[in-house]
Order: structure tokens, then sequence, then C-alpha cells
């Protein structure tokens, strides 16, 4: 048996700590578990493929992330029947906060609502929100390096951010509603 | 420093959450939501919006089963090559 050559202990203590970044933006990006693991094990293989191409030592997870998104947009987006943005041009952006303010400031309502549903009203999201969602709100990626990672301007990073966190909390207010987590404020207007 | 009004303290504050902005827009910024208490309240509800994000997101890791089927093929990978 061959002692591991440099390249594969590189590639084990480099990239496989990334395992689980890969496997949840996988997962929100496919918003189905078994293209999830699908897509984390092609994005492994593929990474220990051009390991090479990989300069020892630099941003690991957004190389890795990079490979995990192109092979995500090549393979499997077409696989999917993808959800469409709100209409949120309309929308103005305190307009939730307003109609909870009175009953909920601080948003508590939040925090009741179960695990399952609040990755459920991501998965809702288009996957361009999903994207930069996941990166940044969940990994805690900065915007510039979200900004390398998906190969777009950090402007384009924030607005999808922000348009992305508006219709999360649209989601997620209409799910408190209906579980009575929170009362509605009275038809003002 | 100069004093940002509510709109222009409301437009840094994702940024301002996020840790993204310069020292002086976060002292600007931080001076604003100390003297204007609705911005605060809204500060903290955008700020529990992330936190629970941030909380339930990221709990989820990948399952063991997957880890080590990815692993096989990995092994596979460089008997292979």
């Amino acid at each position: 048996m061959a002692e591991p050559s440099v390249a594969e202990r590189s590639f084990d203590d480099e990239a496989l700590p990334h395992l689980d970044t890969l496997y949840r933006v996988a997962l929100r990006l496919t918003a189905d578990p078994t293209m999830a693991e699908d897509l984390v094990q092609d994005t492994m293989l593929k990474a220990y493929r051009s390991w090479r191409q990989y300069r020892p030592g630099t941003n690991a997870r957004g190389w890795l992330l990079t490979i995990l998104r192109n092979t995500f947009i090549n393979d499997y987006r077409r696989r999917k029947h993808e959800p469409v943005a709100m209409d949120l041009e309309t929308v103005e952006p305190h307009a939730l906060y307003r109609s909870i303010q009175d009953t909920d400031p601080e948003g508590t309502f939040f925090s009741q609502i179960v695990d399952a549903k609040v990755l459920e009203a991501i998965d809702s999201l288009p996957a361009d929100f999903r994207e930069v969602l996941a990166l940044s709100d969940i990994e805690g990626m900065s915007y510039g390096e979200i900004a390398e990672t998906l190969k777009i301007p950090v402007g384009t990073v924030k607005s999808r951010l922000f348009r992305a966190r508006r219709q999360l909390q649209a989601e997620l207010y209409s799910h408190a509603v209906e579980m009575g987590y929170i009362k509605p404020r009275e038809a003002a207007r | 420093m100069s004093r940002l009004d509510c709109e222009e303290a409301l437009a840094h504050l994702q940024d301002y959450l996020k840790s993204e902005l310069t020292p002086d827009l976060v002292a600007e910024v931080r001076a604003h939501l100390e003297r204007c208490r609705d911005c605060a309240d809204y500060a903290r509800f955008e700020e529990s919006f992330l936190f629970m994000l941030e909380n339930r997101g990221a709990k989820v890791t990948c399952p063991k089963e997957v880890r080590a089927r990815i692993l096989a093929a990995l092994q596979a990978a460089s008997k292979g090559s």
C-alpha cells in the first residue's frame, strides 16, 4: 500500500473540512436532498481531479463552492422547475415590519417557526436568491467572498440578498399568520 | 461626524448588521440608533431575523452515510488515477 501523496493529504486537510458547508449550500441550491447528495459527490470528485489547479493555502471554501455552483448550473438546474421571484418592486421595504411593529416589534414570531418550515421557505425562493442568502446569512461569508465565488459584482450580491431577505420575511410572516403565531394588523390602509 | 437621518441610517442598516461598513459609518449608524427609538426597534427586528437564519441554517450537517459514500467515491477515484 502506497503512502498517501502530498496532494491527497492536502486535499484531505483543505477540502474535506468544507463538506458540511458544501452539503448545506447544495441542499439550498437544489432544494432536494437526493439531488444535493449527488451534487456534493460530483463536486468533490471534480475538485479532487482538478486539485492541482488549487493554490494551497488560498480560499478552499470559495474554490469548492465555485465548482459546486458551476456543476449545479450545468448539470442540475435544468432538471427542476424553478420558483419565481415575487414582484418586490412594488413592496415597500419596511411594510412587513410596519404590520407587526405594534404586536411583535422584536420579531419573536421568527423563533416560533420550526426549522423545517424556515428551510422550506428558503427553498421557495428563486435559485439566485437562495444562493446568496445561504452563502451570506447561513454560511457567514462576506459580500466580497460571495462576489468572488459567484463571479458577480458586490452590488449584485447586495441587491439579491436584500430582495431574498424581504421575500423570505414575507413568506415567514404569512406562515406565522396562518399558524396563529401572530395576529395580522387590522387591514389598515 | 455627520448626523445620519432615518432614511440614511436605514439604507446602511443591512450592511451594518453584517459588519460590512467602514468604522466611520459604523459609528454614524450606531449613533443614529442610539438616538432614534423607531430605527433601533426596526434594527432589532432585522437582527432577530438574521440571527434566526444563521441559527437554523447552520445546524444542518452532512449525514454520516453521505459522507461515507463520498469518501468511498474519492477513494475509488484515487485508485483509478
